[in-house]
């Protein structure tokens, strides 16, 4: 094995990912799962790997976590290349997706398993299983077994085992998934918290675009064994640089218009109602003026207006959600156009249908997409 | 696969609609009626007469063959201990009777560590070959174990006779100058026997690998278990129900084992099923036969006994 | 780029895979010798002297080989059909029904040929047998049959009753919806639905009376040998590669009906 060590001195990134590829099968059969995905995660974050299933996102965390080896590239974690190691010379540790607690152990013991394998002494076991017994409130049930407990208690074992050896970087394979609504809300916050207290790195899988923009400190939107764009939360939100980034997280208005001019990072753009206004580029994107783009604008970023609008179109319907209400315009050029009114009278926001209504972007509203 | 389910007597019926369904409407006679074919066959060439095996233990053996009617325990008394022919009144255990018993015992014991030791990993083997293969690897372990018991202990026989392809192997390649006598050993027998049982092994111990989830090999790994460490505590915890199933299942038909004895084990080396038959025939002491019949099938019932009780026990462990 | 590190694996355990290798070619080395010795020109059968069938004309002209072979198959199929047919309804009696006073009896009696050694079971045989013999002078093949349908039952029973447990019910609910009586839906739902299972258990059955040698031995009366009981007295004698023709042939004859066994109880798609 060659013992490439980077060192401390590569940066703050706790896991360095270079150009690694996975194919799975081999001939006809063979399934390129993971395509020369490069990526860095830093020390102490929450990073989360977010898409559809199938996009990847899985196979990743399993090649960081050692269950499947790379078939191209290099995974480092703290300085030290471990692609071929196997999961347990690797200081990660994994919470599963249907949790995998020994079923003929009892929470104690499952949690107790890692420190025992480690051969930690007896005494730095019991004090450690108990302090994380407590960690995520399960004190009460430490002798049962996995099946006499629920599938919220299940998932609250599975983290307490996987944090007790302290290991560099936990790992989270769609814990979440399992959970109804309500007890899913209540991990989440319980995952921050933890990760708080703790200061460890999480990765943190999921195809859920709420709980990924709530809980992570950066994301990472995968597609096709590809990281299409990462960033924080925000970033990802406002400014997708791609079309199934900006399609997968939340609403989204797609116009066709005409680049009228490149100023650096931003560009002018003419909107339907013929006026130009200023839209954000993605990252190194330097389109020839005149050409045709595809610009993204967030249904919160658009409201109806009296005057000064950027384009006119007219009302098909309106869907009320309570909080807000959609308005589904038809524009001149029969694109269609969401917009969203939050509701903050009595009203429901609605108007009536055909009527025409002028439509005003927010400054900073507008994105370019790549492509 | 037939032969590990027919452990699995609890299996799901009465599914709880059914039940519903028909409680109320309708009565259990035409169950027992539908059963009935079945049951008649079982009572008259399989259960019943086994009561008479019980009768005829304690009767008095007639000269020729078959019994007087006149109650006697002398049959069971002669399974243990024998009396001298001078001196009646001289008891001594009977050693010809207790070394077959003791020869049936541990050959059997044998066998089931030897079918362990190679059907476990032979068992791991087949389980985490892909799903295509797998039923591929399954049928080779099952066509041996459907054919004919006599070919098959005709087949090793072959293989270890004086002339057969061991000896004539290691002849030719001059290791050995005069054949290695295998054949009417002990040895021959125990080959035979883990050779033909060894598919009653591998089967239940696949079945239980077969449901073993692989995340949890995942997790102890990832708990920085080792390969020692995840087999002897997540492998083995786990696949241990059918583990046992598997010893119960070659044990049972080792102890009871005629054919292999007879043809490798010659006339010398009996077991306790060729010791039944010899009361049949030559011996002509048919309560003498019954009471070893039933000596074998109490053997038999307490490692049943023994079986269904560590299986209660596993269950107790898994649900607390 | 070629890589020097070996790759760990999840379901490797060392050494497993080399003794899995080396059971199968235990399982099959003694097998392969005798099916190779039966094509074998001389009556050696640890010298290899050239190919020649002359085996299988001489076992085909064994007279007596004829009578057991066919003895044998004859009281398999006889047999594995009557256990067949009998489990067949006393697995439609004790499946996916409620639970009824004496149930678990009756899996007792189904099972108890698995769990009672054959040698046991052989000698009760003879005893109640050898009565009924005296008693009313007839000793032909019936003693065989019964012994042989009793012991098959378990054995039939198993896959038929694995079938109705995942049958779906619906099904028969839909014919009983749709106004078909009991029969009716029987007859038109549930057998040709459990007839996989109906077969697979009459294959099992099949082989497993072809396989009965203790049982077989202790039962048979004079000139009722089968192809097992023949082949066990005559190992013993002298042995010529005759036997090793016979026994390749019964070994096909098994395989075949495995195979096809397989292929019948594997869940559809």
């Amino acid at each position: 094995m060659a013992d490439r060590r980077d060192g401390p001195g590569s940066g703050d990134n706790e896991i360095e990912i270079k150009r690694l590829s996975k194919v799975f099968g081999q001939g006809d059969a063979a399934f390129r799962a993971l395509d020369d995905v490069s990526l860095g995660i830093r020390r102490g974050e929450f990073f989360t790997l977010l898409g559809p299933s199938g996009c990847g996102k899985t196979t990743l965390l399993r090649l960081i976590a050692g269950f499947e080896q790379p078939s191209a590239g290099e995974v480092i974690i703290n300085g030290r290349q471990v692609a071929g190691l196997g999961p347990n010379a690797r200081p990660v540790n994994t919470v599963f997706q249907n949790y995998a607690l020994f079923p003929h152990m009892t929470v104690a013991d499952n949690i107790g398993f890692g420190l025992r394998m480690l051969g930690k002494p007896a005494a730095e076991i019991r004090e450690t299983t108990e302090r994380m017994l407590a960690l995520v409130r399960m004190e009460a049930m430490a002798a049962r077994k996995p099946s006499e407990i629920s599938g919220g208690q299940q998932q609250r074992v599975a983290l307490a085992r996987a944090l007790a050896p302290q290991p560099r970087v936990l790992l989270l394979d769609e814990p979440l998934s399992a959970l109804d609504l309500k007890l899913r809300k209540e991990m989440q916050s319980e995952l921050k918290r933890l990760q708080n207290e703790t200061g460890i790195t999480f990765v943190f899988v999921t195809h859920d675009q709420h709980e990924a923009l709530t809980m992570s400190d950066r994301i990472a939107v995968m597609s096709g064994g590809r990281i299409l764009q990462s960033g924080r939360p925000t970033e990802i939100y406002n400014h997708p640089a791609e079309r199934f980034v900006a399609d997968f997280i939340g609403d989204t208005n797609f116009l066709d218009v005409e680049l009228v001019a490149v100023n650096g990072a931003t560009a002018e753009v003419r909107l339907p109602g013929g006026g130009t206004r200023r839209a954000t580029l993605p990252e190194g994107l330097a389109p020839d003026p005149g050409s045709h783009v595809t610009i993204v604008i967030r249904p919160e970023h658009a409201s109806v207006t009296e005057e000064a609008a950027d384009f006119e179109g007219t009302v098909e319907d309106a869907v009320f959600f309570g909080t807000d209400t959609h308005l589904n315009l038809r524009l001149s050029d029969a694109a269609r156009f969401t917009l969203r009114r939050q509701n903050t009278g009595a009203g429901d926001g609605a108007m009536p249908e055909g009527s025409r209504v002028g439509v005003r972007v927010a400054d900073g509203g507008i994105q370019v997409l790549r492509n | 696969m037939a032969v590990t389910q027919h452990i699995d007597t609890t299996g799901a019926q009465a599914g709880a609609d059914m039940a519903a369904l028909t409680a109320e409407r309708e009565s259990h006679g035409w169950k027992w009626l539908l059963s009935l074919p079945a049951l008649t066959i079982l009572v008259f060439a399989a259960s019943g007469p086994l009561l008479i095996v019980l009768i005829y233990s304690v009767l008095t053996p007639a000269e020729y063959g078959g019994v007087v009617w006149e109650l006697s325990g002398r049959a069971w008394f002669q399974v243990f201990f024998r009396r001298d022919i001078f001196d009646p009144d001289e008891v001594t255990l009977n050693w010809s009777h207790l070394s077959v018993l003791w020869r049936s015992v541990s050959l059997a014991f044998q066998t089931t560590v030897i079918c362990a030791i190679l059907g476990f990993p032979t068992a791991w083997f087949i389980s985490t070959r892909p799903p295509g293969q797998r039923e591929i690897w399954l049928l080779l372990i099952t066509i041996p174990f459907w054919t004919n018991l006599v070919i098959r202990t005709f087949a090793i026989q072959e293989v270890i006779r004086n002339q057969g392809v061991i000896n004539s192997l290691l002849m030719n390649l001059n290791i050995i100058h005069s054949p290695i006598q295998m054949m009417y050993t002990d040895f021959a027998i125990l080959v035979g026997m883990a050779y033909v049982f060894l598919p009653l092994m591998v089967l239940p111990v696949f079945a239980a690998m077969d449901k073993l989830d692989t995340r949890l090999l995942e997790a102890g790994y990832d708990l920085y278990a080792s390969r020692w460490e995840v087999l002897r505590r997540i492998v083995f915890p786990l696949v241990r129900p059918g583990f046992i199933a598997g010893s119960i299942l070659v044990f049972i038909p080792s102890i009871g084992s005629y054919v292999t004895p007879r043809l490798l084990g010659g006339g010398r080396n009996m077991m306790l099923s060729n010791l039944i038959e010899l009361q049949f025939g030559q011996g002509r002491n048919w309560p003498l036969g019954a009471a070893l019949a039933l000596t074998l099938l109490v053997i038999v019932l307490v490692a049943l006994v023994f079986y269904l009780r560590t299986i209660g026990g596993d269950e107790d462990k898994q649900h607390g | 780029m070629a890589r020097a590190r070996r790759n760990f694996s999840i379901t490797a355990l060392p050494g497993f895979a080399s003794i899995a290798v080396l059971t199968f070619v235990l399982l099959y080395v003694p097998i392969a010798t005798l099916v190779v010795f039966s094509f074998n020109e001389a009556a050696s059968m640890s010298r290899w002297q050239g190919f020649s069938l002359q085996w299988y004309q001489a076992a085909f002209e064994n007279r007596q080989v004829r009578d057991v072979s066919i003895r044998a198959l004859g009281l398999a199929v006889t047999a594995s059909a009557i256990a067949t047919f009998a489990a067949t309804l006393a697995a439609l009696a004790t499946t996916r029904t409620a639970k009824f006073p004496g149930q678990t009896m009756i899996y007792a009696l189904v099972n108890q040929p698995l769990m009672v050694p054959e040698v046991v079971t052989g000698t009760a045989l003879l005893i109640f047998f050898a009565g009924i013999k005296v008693s009313t002078g007839y000793t032909g093949m019936g003693y065989l049959v019964a012994a042989h349908s009793a012991f098959c039952i378990p054995f039939a029973y198993l896959p038929i009753r694995a079938r109705l447990q995942t049958m779906d019910l619906t099904l028969e609910r839909a014919a009983a919806d749709l106004y078909a009586n009991h029969f009716q839906t029987f007859r038109y739902v549930t057998l040709p639905l459990l007839l996989p299972g109906v077969l697979a258990g009459f294959m099992l059955g099949f082989v497993i009376s072809l396989d009965t040698v203790v049982i077989t031995e202790f039962v048979k009366s004079a000139g009722q040998d089968t192809l097992a009981t023949y082949m066990l007295g005559q190992i013993r004698r002298t042995v010529t590669p005759e036997m090793n023709a016979i026994a390749t042939l019964f070994l096909l004859l098994s395989a075949v009906v495995v195979v096809l066994f397989f292929i019948v109880s594997r869940k559809r798609p």
